[in-house]
């Protein structure tokens, strides 16, 4: 008798605890990330998500509203107090790729409805979120401390090897 | 050919040589009825083509250097400063020194006022002259010089000032070519083509002014493109145009009394006697004209800057270089002229002429260049704009003396004797007008 | 006589209607009044965001092929760079956008890109002669290097100094700007290569009403991160690319003293006298001559004269 009373108690401990998983670096949560949908001009980054869930604490900060925790942003709390976990909890998930192509353009236009009408596309997500903390944090800040320049970047850039050799026609006196 | 002169030489100023009782020919009538040796070793004695030769020499092979080579190669290729001395002395300044022709047309032919007749021609070829030489600085200022007749035939931006600019100044050309085509006419002798001017000169002369009135004040208004960058004391947006067009009238009444002044010093043997006395009454009735133009620009100009209530701007630096523009440029004229044509003191009057005429380069220049960007940077041109602009200058000097050299400006042209009109031909055998034989040269078969 | 005096006045009074027709301007709407063509698009500038990273300019360097620059585009020594009268860098023939660095007095250095603006009655457009310039449906001022002349009247007319002429070239100098990527990019719907291009989302694109609330919204909902205006909303007749900024525009060398109306309007003024002095000053001047000549008799003094010579000669 006094086993299945055990064994209840820690079911319904497990139970309980589900939510709050994330805090308990549970399985669920990846340890790293490897943010590579917008690859062209530099690899993808290597995001160790397991150390910003200990510096974080609060997974709003970069979840916004998304984790089924109540969002200690005020502009999110407003709407999303209650909110369970969403479907969508990757950046990915809400932030185009491409923010201001004429269909999605289009698309947001025809919402009427639509709240967030001033979502920054993908790329701009990721830098705007990652380098505000970082810049506040002492955390890395220029480019390839995240992500190495490719082949195709550094010819973008006219840098490294195809950097201009002496002369290039840049500014008028 | 003052020593010329003192041998008794005549230049030539009717249709038949006073000697030989026979016709000019046109090649004669061009070296002045010098022969050829003759006319080129005056002009090599006159010191005064001995600078001419010395600026055309530098001048011209930079001036081909900036058509192979590109504007970026004789400016400072500033894209901050896009006009500089091209435009901002060869047209800004010109144009408004070239406005004699409307002004003296307008007096003699509307106006009736026949005492001004004698000056009439040099005043309608002083504005050929600016004119025409504003269009050769523009085409070396352009960028694709080539592409001048774009905005007649390809085309039209009809919103812009410039458009204006450009058709006006092209008519307007033409307009004065035609006015001082009379007096080309006589000298070649063509009586039915001369007629013609004569029956159209009422309608050139109010083309003219028509013309003269609108562009000159669009050269103002192209400024008003630029209401942040011309500094508010010279800038004003609904005056500028009338500042320009006012100042112009000035500009060209006094710019004929300068020309005046340094045609009767430099080449007295061309001038006839008539047209040398009656000069002073003329002088002093431009500066009549003249000063009572001055004196409505310096209101207008107070005006403007009650207007925009610019009198704090007066303290500024700027400000004092603005009150000098208008002291020197402006009031010191005023007052040499009005006191020259209260004693009747020709010489203050021509003083004062030079002085505004130097007033009005200096007011363009401050209004196209000097102020220009002033709360940005003062750019000061490339040296070598500023020979070309020299060179161009000289090749103007150079034009306009050739001219006064020949055709009927100084002179009257006189009619033809009697006896001359009897079909009496250059072919015959006869000496020049030194009464030297220059038999080489009198014996080629001239063409028609 | 009477008949050649009448002559002469309206073969003058139809000159003068001819040049008038030819350069006098109809307008339907006045200057200030146009806000861009509804399907316009437009970009907020957000300085508060920018890092000064140059992507913008590796971006449109390549969109526009531009020649090869002196410096890689990571490299941030240009922005020390003190050209010529002391000031930092701005637009030239290959370079149609740059991103300079203003050191404030506390905080961080602010950056701000220059290109453009795209002006809804643009002065470029306006003092071109040969109607070089565009402004297209989808906002957009582009340019017609074909009938160029190169008067550079734009360049004087430009109150932000965009245009930059391509000086070093001698047989075919042109005017060198951002022209909103519309021949690549624009024109099919797609936003230019820099705001494509930039990490730090600075340039939001949309259609130019819908940005216009953006950042109308973006001020409201962030207080004290932004100076409450956004920069080419009124300026000189409203802007297709305008700002935000979170330090005071002077600061980050804007000209804060344009005027409201379009530069157009400036020439208007004068503009406006050209059909009435092309109508009024021949009669006005016919006129004079009548009243100063005493009727009939000088009228054709000339006419008298030229028959007196033709008898002569």
């Amino acid at each position: 008798m006094k086993s299945f009373k055990g064994i209840t108690l820690i079911l319904v401990v497990l139970a309980v605890s589900l939510p709050f998983s994330g805090m308990a670096r549970n399985l669920d949560l990846p340890d790293t990330v490897i943010l590579d949908k917008l690859v062209n001009l530099y690899q993808g980054a290597e995001f160790d998500h397991e150390m910003h869930t200990e510096i974080a604490e609060d997974c709003t900060l970069c979840h916004h509203h998304s984790v089924g925790i109540p969002a200690t942003d005020e502009k999110c709390a407003r709407c999303h107090n209650t909110e369970s976990v969403l479907e969508r909890v990757a950046c990915g998930d809400c932030h185009a790729v491409e923010p201001f192509s004429a269909q999605y353009l289009s698309e947001k236009e025809a919402e009427t409805g639509l709240y967030h009408v001033d979502k920054p596309g993908l790329k701009a997500a990721y830098h705007l979120n990652c380098l505000n903390c970082h810049v506040e944090m002492g955390g890395p800040e220029g480019c390839e401390d995240c992500h190495e320049r490719t082949e195709l970047g550094d010819a973008f850039y006219r840098s490294g090897s195809y950097a201009p050799k002496g002369g290039g026609r840049g500014s008028a006196h | 050919m003052r020593s010329i002169v003192k041998n008794g030489y005549q230049p030539v100023d009717s249709p038949v040589d006073r000697v030989t009782k026979r016709r000019w020919g046109f090649m004669e009538k061009l070296f002045l009825g010098l022969t050829p040796r003759e006319y080129l070793n005056q002009a090599l004695k006159n010191p005064f083509n001995w600078i001419l030769g010395v600026i055309f020499a530098v001048g011209f092979p930079i001036i081909v250097y900036r058509f192979i080579f590109g504007l970026g190669s004789v400016t400072h290729a500033s894209n901050d400063y896009p006009w500089g001395l091209f435009l901002g002395f060869g047209l800004f300044v010109m144009v408004p020194l070239s406005a004699s022709g409307f002004l003296l047309g307008t007096t003699v032919e509307l106006f009736g006022r026949k005492d001004f007749k004698p000056i009439e021609r040099l005043a309608l070829l002083n504005g050929l002259m600016g004119y025409f030489f504003a269009v050769v600085y523009l085409l070396v200022d352009l960028g694709q010089p080539w592409r001048l007749p774009y905005p007649m035939v390809v085309a039209w931006g009809t919103a812009a000032v410039l458009f204006l600019v450009g058709w006006h100044v092209a008519i307007y050309l033409t307009v004065q070519i035609m006015e001082v085509s009379e007096s080309f006419f006589e000298w070649v002798h063509w009586p039915m083509a001369k007629k013609f001017i004569k029956r159209i000169t009422i309608g050139l002369t109010i083309a003219g002014i028509i013309l003269s009135t609108l562009h000159q004040g669009a050269l103002g208004a192209l400024f008003t493109y630029a209401p942040s960058k011309v500094h508010p004391l010279w800038y004003s947006q609904e005056f500028l145009w009338i500042f320009f067009f006012t100042s112009s009238i000035f500009a060209g009444l006094c710019m004929v009394i300068a020309v005046s002044t340094v045609v009767k010093k430099a080449m007295p043997w061309r001038c006839s006697e008539e047209w040398l006395s009656k000069l002073d009454s003329q002088t002093i009735g431009l500066a009549k004209g003249a000063s009572m133009a001055l004196i409505t620009y310096f209101v207008i100009k107070l005006v403007g800057i009650a207007h925009d209530n610019e009198w704090a701007y007066l303290a500024t630096g700027w400000g004092q270089w603005f009150v000098l523009e208008l002291a020197g440029g402006v009031i010191l004229p005023l007052v040499l002229l009005g006191y020259g044509i209260r004693n009747e003191r020709v010489g203050i009057i021509r003083l004062g002429a030079f002085v505004a005429v130097a007033g009005i380069v200096l007011n363009r220049l401050n209004t196209a260049l000097i102020t220009f960007n002033w709360d940005l940077y003062q750019e000061i041109p490339h040296i070598l704009e500023a020979t070309i602009a020299v060179t161009l200058f000289a090749l103007y000097i150079a034009t306009y003396r050739f001219i006064l050299y020949r055709l009927p400006i100084l002179y009257a042209w006189k009619p033809l004797p009697v006896e001359a009109r009897e079909g009496v031909t250059e072919r015959d055998h006869v000496p020049g007008a030194l009464g030297q034989p220059a038999a080489a040269y009198r014996d080629m078969t001239l063409p028609d | 006589m009477e008949k050649i005096t009448r002559r002469k006045f309206l073969s003058v009074s139809l000159a003068g209607a001819a040049v008038g027709a030819l350069s006098a301007s109809g307008q339907a709407l006045g200057a200030g009044n146009f806000m861009g063509y509804p399907e316009g698009m437009g970009v907020l500038v957000d300085l508060t965001r920018c890092i000064g990273c140059r992507t913008c300019e590796a971006a449109c360097n390549r969109e526009q092929h531009l020649p090869e620059p002196a410096l890689p585009f990571d490299d941030m020594s240009v922005f020390d760079e003190i050209h010529h009268g002391g000031q930092k860098r701005r637009t030239d023939e290959n370079a149609f956008t740059v991103v300079n660095r203003y050191d404030q007095a506390q905080g961080k250095p602010v950056y701000r890109k220059i290109q453009c603006n795209h002006c809804n009655e643009p002065a470029c457009l306006t003092s071109c002669f040969v109607n070089a310039y565009t402004k297209t449906r989808e906002g957009a001022v582009i340019y017609n290097s074909k009938v160029c002349v190169g008067c550079r009247n734009c360049m004087v007319a430009c109150p932000f100094r965009i245009p930059a002429y391509a000086y070093s070239s001698a047989l075919n100098p042109v005017i060198r700007k951002c022209i909103f990527c519309y021949d690549t990019r624009l024109k099919y719907g797609k936003p230019p290569a820099c705001v494509e291009a930039c990490p730090q989302g600075v340039m939001t694109f949309g259609h130019k009403q819908n940005i216009l609330k953006i950042g109308r919204e973006r001020i409201r909902t962030n207080p004290g991160r932004y100076i409450d205006h956004i920069y080419g909303e009124t300026e000189v007749g409203g802007t297709a690319w305008m700002y935000l900024s979170g330090v005071p525009f002077e600061d980050v060398n804007f000209d804060v003293s344009l005027q409201k109306e379009p530069i157009l309007a400036n020439a208007q003024a004068f503009l406006s006298q050209v059909p009435m002095v092309l109508a009024i000053w021949p009669a006005l001047f016919l006129g004079f001559h009548r009243l100063s000549t005493k009727g009939n008799e000088d009228v054709d003094e000339n006419i008298k004269s030229s028959n007196r010579e033709e008898s002569q000669s």
